[in-house]
């Protein structure tokens, strides 16, 4: 037993002491998890973002109840709601001596080259065709003016902030139509959200998150980790100089299962307790059951590795295989958002993937979700993998130097 | 003359046995797009598929029209809210409304986060349009929203391309250096080499020519299966393009210097210029928005090459814009690397290992 414990201690204090190990099983986990977290969770809360926004108005010092209504909303929307908070909109506005056309042509050149998020020019006369809209027929539609809004497509900070835009103008809209008695409010029915499945509503992004990059890195562990050892070991011929001690082959594969096991409950607890303490993750892995899906990972991708291991005929040609399989494998599988729509071969991958079934399974188990998979696949799909990787391993793997 | 071009050679021959200079050259690119391409490619206008349960015939028609307006591109109905829900919980369906009379409920499902505020957009827009409808009116602000820039740049897959063709020219040009010139010193390849009548700058031209060659080839690639397969529009400048191809990947064999000098172990030297491009494609705005990081993010955003070579790479494949004094600048900045940093690279090439 003892020499299976050394074998262990061997793996974990090369792969602690290898700072490019380290970097990639411990600290760029934590890196993407900390980015994504930073970067998703805001999306769609857009107290969050403050967007560059121009406005020209046309319509400036023009008379009429409407004259100058679109402006002081986004002139009270370029104010924060709280003391020392963030406004919505960082406002820019021509000076009083600027010549309005020529302003407009270098904002809407600050628009195109990502300066701006969006540019909104309130034509002349657009106090008066709202006037005009509100009150006479529609058939006088004669010197209508639109409002233009310029935006950037495919810019997505100019993308959200043209819908934000919408939603404050239809808003606007709806004032003016109440005010003018047009509207009745009370007769508006309420729009109700629902989640199904899930009355808490919509988990946090960092909570759907942290079981994806626990997953990540037991996977990016197994994939890279477990070749990387067994194959550079042969290539080193340090593997055999153990063949030459007493030690067996099954007792090294042991040895080294329990090495990279232990790697993976310090990859799991650095990144539990980063999510926890820092993100604010409410998530727990408390009980058997993302505790049985967590060692599942951990022996399913270390399967994988022997897999590698045994088809590639060198170190650096492992390595490559790993890299090759690692991006689909990862990001067809729903690690970091969830997976729909995909088109046919994409979807077969997704399908056979057992990072998928792993991902779904151990978010439903710690309830961020209702979880797609029944658990007969969640189990059976990463066993199968097992068993496949397993015997091809029993079959292929060469524990000598050459092939 | 003849030397240089065994050099040539040898240089190509060396690299297309280097399974991960010719993954990170060729494939990487590749599958990182038709992954995108396929995972997020709708995600400008994503195609939403909206399941209607009316429990009530109550301005069903109004709801309907308002509906169709909308931008959902397919609606489905139902015939019960438990049809609707399952549909919904089974992803046949985007999201659902059910329509009582009294409320409009959307039904989201909860793991759709990414999609589901495009879906929450959607459905402001019908209940806002569906009330005013009801009382027979109309938005009473004529607004029109114009798109600024060429029909290039208006996907995000667009935007992605380039920054993708710029990660791979700053990993070659790396690579190059930190990876393949140190493993070189490392085996005393070099040491051999330095002792014939080659010279360094021979040498490193032949190295230079050769992954030039080989950016070029990878970038014409990308580009072209990204249009046969995802129909992106580009509007390339072939001079801008090819200036920014040379200008990159000569700058990055000059980065992958200072590494090399940086880095004691020519072995760590491919593992800290990879850990560094990795970095770098995070945070240089290739997968996310620099605009959504946070302040400190974007600085250091701001920071890194790679912002300057995916913002360029834009430019010149006419998916953004930005002055040509601008794009020069950093052209030229780039170019202004190599100078600086290939003598240095070439004192490296003769200078005996250290141990």
């Amino acid at each position: 037993m003892i020499d299976v414990l050394l074998v262990a201690r061997t793996h974990l204090v090369t792969a602690l002491r290898e700072r490019v190990t380290l970097f990639w099983f411990l600290i760029f986990p934590v890196f993407l998890l900390v980015l994504l977290s930073l970067i998703f969770g805001q999306i769609g809360q857009e107290g969050e973002i403050t967007f560059t926004v121009t406005l020209v108005d046309f319509d400036r010092g023009s008379e009429g109840p409407f004259a100058g209504v679109i402006a002081g909303v986004f002139e009270n929307l370029a104010e924060p709601d709280t003391a020392g908070g963030d406004p919505l909109f960082n406002l820019i506005r021509p000076d009083a001596a600027d010549d309005l056309n020529a302003f407009l042509d270098a904002e809407l050149v600050a628009l195109r080259r990502g300066r701006r998020a969006a540019v909104v020019a309130i034509p002349a006369g657009y106090g008066r065709t709202i006037e005009r809209r509100l009150f006479a027929s529609s058939e006088d539609a004669e010197g209508e003016v639109e409002l233009a809004l310029y935006a950037s497509e495919g810019n997505a900070s100019s993308d959200m902030a043209i819908e934000v835009i919408d939603q404050v103008l239809a808003g606007v809209d709806r004032e003016i139509l109440t005010g003018a008695g047009l509207f009745d409010s009370s007769e508006s029915v309420p729009h109700v959200t629902a989640r199904i499945g899930s009355p808490e509503g919509e988990p946090r992004y960092v909570d759907f998150l942290l079981p994806g990059i626990v997953l990540m890195g037991f996977f990016t562990n197994g994939l890279f980790g477990i070749p990387g050892a067994i194959l550079f070991s042969r290539e080193q011929r340090v593997l055999q100089r153990y063949w030459v001690t007493p030690l067996s082959v099954p007792r090294y594969l042991a040895g080294l299962s329990i090495g990279h096991l232990t790697l993976c409950a310090f990859q799991f607890a650095l990144l539990y307790l980063i999510g926890r303490l820092a993100l604010g993750a409410s998530v727990t892995f408390g009980g058997y059951g993302p505790a049985l899906l967590l060692v599942l990972a951990a022996v399913t991708f270390m399967a994988f590795g022997f897999l590698i291991a045994s088809l590639a005929k060198t170190g650096n040609a492992g390595m490559a295989v790993a890299n090759i399989l690692n991006m689909p494998m990862m990001f067809l599988s729903g690690l970091f958002f969830s997976v729909t729509g995909l088109p046919g071969v994409l979807r077969v991958l997704f399908y056979v993937n057992p990072v998928s079934y792993l991902a779904d399974g151990l978010r439903a188990s710690v309830g961020v979700e209702a979880g797609v998979f029944p658990m007969s696949l969640v189990i059976g799909v990463p066993l199968a993998w097992i068993a496949l990787s397993s015997a091809v391993t029993a079959w292929r793997l060469r524990w000598d130097v050459g092939r | 003359m003849n030397a240089f071009l065994a050099l040539v050679r040898s240089e190509t021959a060396t690299f297309v046995r280097d399974k991960m200079a010719v993954f990170f050259t060729f494939l990487f690119p590749l599958i990182f797009i038709l992954i995108f391409g396929f995972l997020m490619g709708d995600v400008d206008s994503p195609s939403a598929t909206l399941g209607l349960y009316g429990a009530v015939t109550i301005d069903e028609a109004s709801l309907r029209s308002v509906i169709d307006e909308s931008g959902v591109n397919r609606t489905r109905s139902f015939g019960s809210e438990g049809e609707l829900e399952d549909a919904v919980a089974g992803r046949s369906v985007d999201f659902g409304l059910v329509w009582n009379g009294r409320a409009l409920e959307f039904l989201y499902h909860p793991n759709r986060i990414q999609e589901n505020h495009a879906f929450e957009q959607l459905a402001l827009g019908i209940a806002d349009a569906f009330n005013l409808r009801r009382q027979g009116l109309s938005p009473i602000l004529p607004i029109r929203t114009v798109h600024v820039g060429s029909e290039a740049s208006t996907r995000w897959l667009n935007q992605m391309v380039p920054g993708i063709i710029a990660f791979s020219i700053l990993s070659s040009g790396l690579f190059a250096i930190s990876g393949h010139l140190t493993g070189m010193k490392q085996r005393k390849t070099l040491d051999r080499l330095i002792v014939t009548p080659m010279q360094p700058v021979a040498f490193l031209a032949a190295i230079a020519v050769v992954r030039l060659a080989v950016v070029y080839v990878s970038t014409l690639l990308t580009i072209l299966i990204s249009i046969a397969v995802f129909d992106l529009t580009f509007s390339i400048d072939w001079l801008r393009l090819t200036v920014l191809v040379l200008c990159s990947t000569l700058g990055m064999m000059g980065l992958g210097t200072v590494i090399a000098l940086v880095v004691r172990r020519p072995s760590s030297a491919g593992n800290v210029a990879n850990i560094l491009a990795m970095i770098m494609m995070f945070l240089s705005g290739i997968y996310f928005p620099i605009e959504f990081m946070p302040p400190f993010l974007r600085a250091l955003s701001r920071g890194l090459p790679l912002t300057y070579m995916a913002d360029a790479m834009r430019f010149a494949t006419g998916v953004s814009d930005m002055s040509v004094v601008r794009f020069w600048a950093i052209a030229l900045s780039l170019l202004g690397l190599a100078v600086v940093l290939f003598p240095i690279l070439a004192g490296y090439v003769v200078r005996p290992q250290r141990t």
